[in-house]
């Protein structure tokens, strides 16, 4: 009864009519916050095609870089397309994307400032300033200005490079500019140690060829690809990475070869002393000079103390090439040291 | 004039049941939140059973993992007509991120049983499920329902 | 005779399969098979940058969702040896505490929609929107966030957004208590959930529960005591109850709501200026970690190599309470109504629970396998 008092009263009031005209539902329901993260939207004119959105997003279905038919007008535009039935609107695309004006647009994400790189990535680009020539090529080639003069030197910033890898493909010189793997260095260590290990193995059994060598010629060798080919893919299994590992580390490689010819030994004990590292030692039970090859840092000052011509010392170089016959090999330069000329004058005995 | 009155029912009362068939669990929740006061799924004729042979509409959320491959259309064979499937959020439609290299899923669920409509998100807000069944599911059930009936008739 | 429940029964929210062995109503023994949200997340996690990762770590649950991202992120920054700048620090506490809100909140909701109590499922359940709130305000989205990131966080906030948090915590502040007498002093049940589903301190160590569910059996085990974060800025003290039964659990994890608010309170009040991110370079190693998510304690052992995640290994609360509960909760319950109830107080969370580890400690080797 006190209900139906308290209705009529309020329709006395009018106040029912009024708050009845008024009524709408939450707005809470329909709106959508002002942070809340929506699909991406997509500006496809302001593209520049880096591809930096599809590396960074963590859903493998949602993202694609798509190119227009070019028509006699006009060039094909380069655009991403979102699908939102992969979206998971995490907006890393809005935050990474590089260009200025941004885009892809997402929430707030994409007021970001790209101060952290945060596309993953399994290469870096760094500059071997010893080769370039700074022609400067990878400075208008980079999409994002993230190659820049510094002192003289050519920098990549890495907090802006999105790893596109068009700087590799515009430097002229081989080498000056590398993309360096950086998810496996203790594995490349370790296969760098093995080609390292190989070839001085392979040059130090051609010992009797290396004594007969005259000073101004030089030896060639040669040694297959496949011989350490199954033992590197143990150490990283992607082929692809692997030989790039091995050839960049092969075209680079000196090795210092010291060989050791135990017959014109005459035991006086000069060299013991002037290893730097201790590595050379005189066995006194056996009587013998006892070299350890592993502690052996090839300073080459046993070389230029000895009197006998004991220890020969050598310089090899290397080039992974293709053979006439399709197979790849290791080709080794070895040429003797010129250091007895150079520093000595000759006055060295060569007995 | 029955069939008629039947249609109107179903428009206005329709029993949901919801499968997580191997997701995350955030649309689950949000399927849950839909029926908080706040968003009240039920004033608008859909209430949560939870039963697939109550059921009107499944829900599908999740990516379909190993185990769900044959009980996903046993469910669906035990579901009475007509029914409709809603595939909620973007697990059943795409398999998300667990559709890579090493991920044990088999998404779309379409390639079990048909989906009739999706919500894409992940997870979506309450308030696109909410608007996403009542685009869908009212229509579906009635076009459903006609559909079977001129089945019968011809037969 | 054996009662089976589930994949999809309308007492369970998630799929799981539960044998009961019964005599008359009385629950003797129960089963549980699970292995129906097995999706592989850390096969999948293997040889990816954490940027790719840090998503699939949030998809692990959705209910304890940030908890994850930020253990993700904690075990990879101090494997480099660093922590975040302060102001980040604060600002996931704060993000913590607001998803522990919500997650307790859902977990008691359930227990009363298990216990088909409609009205006190509707009042939580309105209280956690507010909680929703303030996370969508704070990070963008409700659910899975995508605010957290190795290094800091994503989006700064400002006192805008922290006079509206507050706002939210007054709401739920004031309607709590009155929601908590209503479970506590209301007879039918408070009936319904003294003295069942009993686990005691000894049981609870054997079964190894942890999180509300241990804490309400004596155990008293909050990881946020060792953490640093914690441990250098805030005034906390775990909350443990000794009975151990269905209405310990379900008042341990209401009397930890307002604990969350007044830490949220502290950090709001606290806040230092600066940074909130900042970068950091992955090194190669081992580290492992642990968290308190909503549920209990969440472990993240992972090994990386140089960029990439070699090999990681997730203990999430879940796999340990769902098997405590089914060897020490279940058995002796009287009746079948009851153990839905039970089982729904414990929290379960299939899709965080599908994974484990095996020890063996006859032979003291560590096997980790993720066998369903």
């Amino acid at each position: 009864m006190s209900s139906i008092i308290w209705y009529v009263y309020e329709f006395a009031r009018k106040a029912w009519i009024t708050r009845f005209a008024d009524a709408k539902s939450q707005k809470e329901i329909i709106d959508k916050p002002p942070r809340f993260r929506d699909f991406p939207i997509v500006i496809a004119e302001n593209c520049i095609g880096c591809g930096s959105c599809t590396a960074s997003c963590p859903s493998p279905t949602a993202i694609k870089l798509v190119r227009d038919k070019t028509t006699e007008e006009a060039e094909g535009l380069t655009y991403p397309v979102i699908n939102e039935s992969g979206c998971i609107r995490c907006g890393f695309c809005a935050e990474v994307c590089p260009s200025d004006p941004k885009t892809l647009e997402c929430g707030e994400n994409h007021f970001i400032k790209e101060e952290f790189s945060i596309i993953p990535s399994k290469r870096r680009y760094i500059v071997d300033d010893y080769l370039c020539i700074k022609c400067k090529a990878c400075i208008k080639a980079c999409p994002v200005d993230a190659i820049k003069e510094e002192n003289g030197r050519i920098v990549v910033d890495q907090l802006k490079c999105i790893t596109c890898g068009d700087c590799v493909d515009s430097c002229k010189v081989k080498g000056a500019m590398k993309g360096v793997f950086i998810d496996n260095l203790e594995d490349q260590k370790k296969l760098i140690n093995l080609i390292v290990s190989t070839l001085e193995k392979y040059i130090e059994s051609k010992q009797e060829e290396l004594e007969k060598l005259e000073r101004e010629s030089i030896l060639q060798l040669k040694l297959p690809l496949s011989s350490i080919w199954d033992e590197a893919l143990k150490i990283i299994p992607d082929t692809e990475i692997a030989h790039e590992i091995i050839e960049n580390a092969v075209d680079r490689l000196k090795v210092r070869i010291i060989t050791w010819n135990k017959d014109k030994c005459k035991k006086c004990q000069m060299c013991v002393p002037e290893c730097p590292i201790g590595a050379i030692s005189f066995d006194e039970e056996k009587d013998t000079i006892v070299r350890d090859n592993d502690k052996c840092c090839r300073c080459s000052i046993c070389y230029q103390t000895c009197p006998f011509g004991v220890i020969k010392y050598f310089i090899s170089k290397f080039v992974l090439d293709v053979d006439d016959d399709g197979e790849e090999y290791m080709f080794i330069t070895v040429k003797p040291s010129h250091l007895d000329y150079d520093f000595i004058k000759g006055e060295h005995n060569e007995s | 004039m029955l069939n008629r009155l039947k249609d109107i029912v179903r428009k206005t009362s329709i029993n949901v049941c919801i499968i997580n068939c191997g997701g995350c669990n955030g649309c689950d929740v949000e399927l849950v939140a839909c029926l908080s006061p706040r968003y009240d799924l039920e004033q608008y004729g859909i209430y949560l059973q939870n039963n697939p042979r109550d059921a009107d509409i499944l829900l599908l959320t999740g990516a379909v993992t190993e185990q769900w491959e044959d009980k996903l259309r046993r469910i669906y064979a035990k579901t009475p007509e007509p029914k409709v499937v809603l595939a909620v959020g973007n697990c059943p439609q795409s398999g998300d991120v667990f559709a890579q290299e090493g991920g044990r899923v088999n998404a779309p669920a379409s390639n079990y049983i048909p989906v009739d409509a999706a919500v894409s998100g992940c997870p979506p807000r309450p308030s696109e499920i909410i608007s996403a069944v009542l685009k869908v599911a009212p229509g579906a059930m009635v076009a459903k329902s006609q559909a079977n009936r001129e089945i019968k008739d011809d037969d | 005779m054996i009662v089976p429940i589930g994949p999809v029964h309308p007492g369970l929210k998630e799929p799981l399969r539960l044998k009961l062995e019964t005599q008359g109503e009385q629950v003797l023994k129960a089963e549980i098979d699970y292995g129906y949200v097995h999706r592989g997340i850390e096969k999948i996690m293997e040889g990816k940058t954490w940027q790719k990762c840090i998503y699939l770590s949030e998809r692990i649950c959705g209910i304890c969702s940030y908890e994850h991202t930020q253990s993700f992120a904690e075990v990879l920054e101090l494997m480099a040896g660093e922590v975040v700048p302060p102001r980040a620090q604060f600002l996931r506490v704060i993000v913590n505490e607001l998803d522990r809100i919500q997650s307790h909140y859902l977990a008691n909701s359930t227990y009363f929609k298990s216990l088909d109590h409609e009205m006190l499922f509707m009042k939580v359940l309105e209280l956690r929107e507010y909680a929703m709130d303030s996370l969508e305000l704070i990070s963008g989205n409700r659910v899975n966030m995508g605010w957290n990131v190795v290094g800091g966080v994503r989006m700064d906030a400002d006192d805008g957004h922290f006079k509206q948090i507050l706002d939210n915590l007054k709401f739920i502040e004031d309607n709590h208590q009155r929601i908590v007498d209503l479970f506590s002093e209301g007879p039918v049940i408070g009936l319904r959930s003294k003295g069942v589903g009993l686990m005691t301190r000894e049981e609870a160590l054997k079964g190894r529960a942890v999180g509300p569910i241990g804490r309400a059996s004596g155990l008293k085990h909050d990881c946020r005591e060792f953490h640093h974060t914690y441990k250098d800025y805030f005034d906390f003290k775990p909350i443990w109850r000794k009975e151990g039964d269905n209405y310990a659990r379900t008042m341990n994890r209401f009397d930890e709501i307002p604990q969350s608010i007044d830490l949220i309170r502290q950090a709001i009040e606290n806040i230092p200026e600066g940074d909130i991110r900042k970068p950091i370079e992955i090194k190669t190693g081992y580290y492992d970690w642990r968290n308190e998510a909503p549920r209990g304690e969440v472990r993240y052992m992972c090994e990386t190599n140089g960029n990439l995640i070699k090999n990681i290994s997730i203990r999430t609360p879940s796999i340990t309470n769902i098997d405590s509960c089914a060897k020490y909760m279940l058995p002796g319950v009287p009746t079948i109504a009851d153990a839905i109830a039970t089982y729904a107080s414990s929290d379960p969370c299939i899709a965080c629970a599908e994974r484990v580890q095996i020890t063996d400690k006859a032979l003291k080797t560590v096997e980790i396998k993720d066998m369903y």
